[in-house]
């Protein structure tokens, strides 16, 4: 069975979690099947946290908790450690330039990208989740882009519309700069 | 595909709840306790709905009191809690089991004992839903592995309450429970639900606890007319406390019998490759899909592993394992406690063949782990 496992890890009230739902959403539109599941300590805001997916072509997956990651985000330096050993090698991780200092060594793509300072310059540093998540499926060719757009206007309440989809256009745009540079 | 509806994502609790109002659950009382809480949260957004009545009670003793009250007065009901609030449930269970209310009471375990970790999965409550409440009981328990799962194993935990008029206990862990996937649900014109039988008889001599050829008797729906007495104490077949040792012999054995004579309707499992299994994984839950990969990454090595997941955990399987350890050499039970499962197993095919692999950190058993224990028997 081909598929492909994914982690959003960083610390707690990052939206983490929001970005396994959006995009096993719009995978969900695409005929895939996905599994979730997530993992964050007692403190609400600032522990570690993270979203799984385990994705497959047709069917459940076997096993649906992540044992290989081909695609990792991290957020915050609070979520660095934790993945040691479970990325796949030549996995691409995708990690916040501001918030994270130390890099995961290993044979891996690591790439670095101004996320959260992107989205503080939108003015809601809360929207960085957005723009990671829309640069991962930029870089990797995860969902369609329309995919994503579409769930993303559906699964947002008005009051946030504009400023998700302004984030989603920016991580897009920092995936073509990251495209067209490698 | 014409007779499911699309497929959406959906979380194993909210699975277990959708699963129990599609069965005809009308009726849920229950104190929220993670990881079990978005069953009762869930609950209380569908049942209005159907014109269901959801109730928040004062703690797990309560809820497992209400909701026996609720069955006695018709309808067909259902609680949820987690270990702690399942150890609070077992008196209420037992009384259950004696009175024959049905009723489907769902345990999303997380790591004991005590309070132990809210958050963190374990398979730690095999043998207390077994022996949890006291006394010579019956007891039936499903143990899902996946969201899928989970919804038909709900539909048909409430079937098999309401067919054998006793509780059964839906044994989730929290990976699953907490767990979403892509799921078509089934439509409700496609589900196989079955309403216990009610007392239709003469109401002069009318005898609630009748010894009848299937062991289940006819229960009287209140406002029909019926006289019945319900007692947690031995009673006869007038529903009255009897100490006459062969009343109390018949009454209990009848209880215990009428599980006995049904196995074929209750005992449920997947057999994977066990035909010419040298190596047989016996494992229930999220441990159960962890050994699936495992054994089929085993297949690839060439070994001959095979695999036995109960979905029925007790009455345990037990024709079904006899026939998947023939050819073994080894029986490995993987489970995520420090062994429970592992003592009936050990029951049916002998001791000698059994290794264990226990875990009770809070952490899942992956694959890996599992394979690594298969290759150092094979």
């Amino acid at each position: 069975m081909s598929g492909f496992e994914i982690r959003f890890s960083g610390a707690g009230g990052q939206g983490l979690q929001l970005c396994a739902k959006l995009l096993s959403a719009a995978l969900a539109r695409e005929g895939k099947t996905v599994a979730i599941s997530q993992g964050y300590e007692p403190t609400s805001r600032g522990g570690l946290s993270r979203a799984d997916m385990v994705v497959s072509d047709e069917g459940a997956a076997e096993y649906p908790l992540v044992t290989a990651l081909d695609y990792l985000v991290v957020l915050d330096r609070a979520a660095v450690g934790v993945s040691e050993g479970l990325v796949r090698e030549g996995g691409l991780i995708l990690i916040d330039a501001r918030r994270v200092d130390k890099m995961p060594r290993g044979k891996y793509e690591i790439r670095q990208m101004p996320f959260s300072e992107t989205a503080m310059r939108l003015g809601n540093e809360r929207v960085a989740n957005v723009i990671a998540l829309s640069a991962l499926v930029g870089i990797g060719n995860i969902c369609a882009r329309e995919t994503l757009e579409q769930t993303i206007r559906t699964g947002t309440p008005p009051k946030f519309l504009d400023l998700n989809i302004e984030a989603m256009q920016q991580g897009y745009a920092l995936a073509d700069e990251q495209v067209a540079a490698a | 595909m014409s007779n499911r509806t699309l497929p959406v994502n959906i979380q194993g609790n909210h699975a277990c709840a959708l699963g129990a109002v599609a069965a005809g659950c009308r009726f849920y009382a229950g104190y929220p306790i993670t990881p079990s809480s978005e069953v009762a949260e869930r609950m209380s957004a569908e049942l209005p709905k159907v014109g269901g009545i959801f109730i928040q009670m004062e703690d797990e003793i309560g809820s497992m009191g209400a909701i026996i009250g609720a069955s006695m007065g018709g309808s067909k009901v259902m609680t949820a809690t987690s270990g702690p609030g399942f150890s609070l449930k077992q008196e209420n269970i037992g009384y259950a089991a004696m009175t024959e209310t049905p009723c489907v009471v769902v345990n999303v375990m997380r790591g004991g004992p005590s309070t132990g970790m809210p958050t963190r999965p374990a398979q730690g409550d095999v043998m207390q839903a077994r022996w949890g409440t006291h006394g010579d009981h019956p007891a039936i328990v499903l143990v899902p592995s996946s969201v899928k799962e989970v919804f038909d194993e709900t539909v048909r935990a409430f079937n098999l309450a309401e067919t054998l008029r006793t509780p059964v206990i839906l044994l989730i862990d929290e990976v699953v429970g907490h767990l979403v996937e892509t799921i078509a649900l089934p439509k409700a014109s496609e589900l196989d639900l079955v309403d216990r039988k009610w007392a239709d008889g003469p109401k002069k001599g009318f005898q609630p606890f009748a010894v009848t050829d299937d062991m289940v008797p006819p229960m009287p729906r209140p406002g029909d007319g019926y006289r019945a007495h319900f007692t947690g104490l031995t009673h006869d077949e007038s529903g009255f406390p009897t100490q006459k040792p062969e009343k109390v012999a018949q009454a209990v054995g009848r209880i215990l019998d009428k599980l006995e004579r049904h196995r074929d309707l209750i005992e449920s499992y997947e057999a994977l490759q066990t035909d010419d299994a040298e190596l047989l994984v016996v494992a229930y839950g999220i441990t159960g899909r962890s050994a699936r990969k495992a054994v089929a990454m085993a297949r690839d090595k060439g070994l001959k592993a095979g695999l036995l997941r109960p979905i029925t955990l007790w009455p345990f399987p037990e024709a079904a394992l006899k026939e998947a350890t023939k050819n073994a050499r080894h029986v490995l039970v993987p489970e995520m406690n420090a062994g429970q499962l592992c003592y009936e197993v050990e029951r049916i095919c002998g001791t000698e063949r059994i290794a264990r692999l226990n875990r009770f950190d809070g952490e899942a058993i992956s694959p890996a782990h599992i394979l690594e224990k298969i290759e150092e028997l094979a």
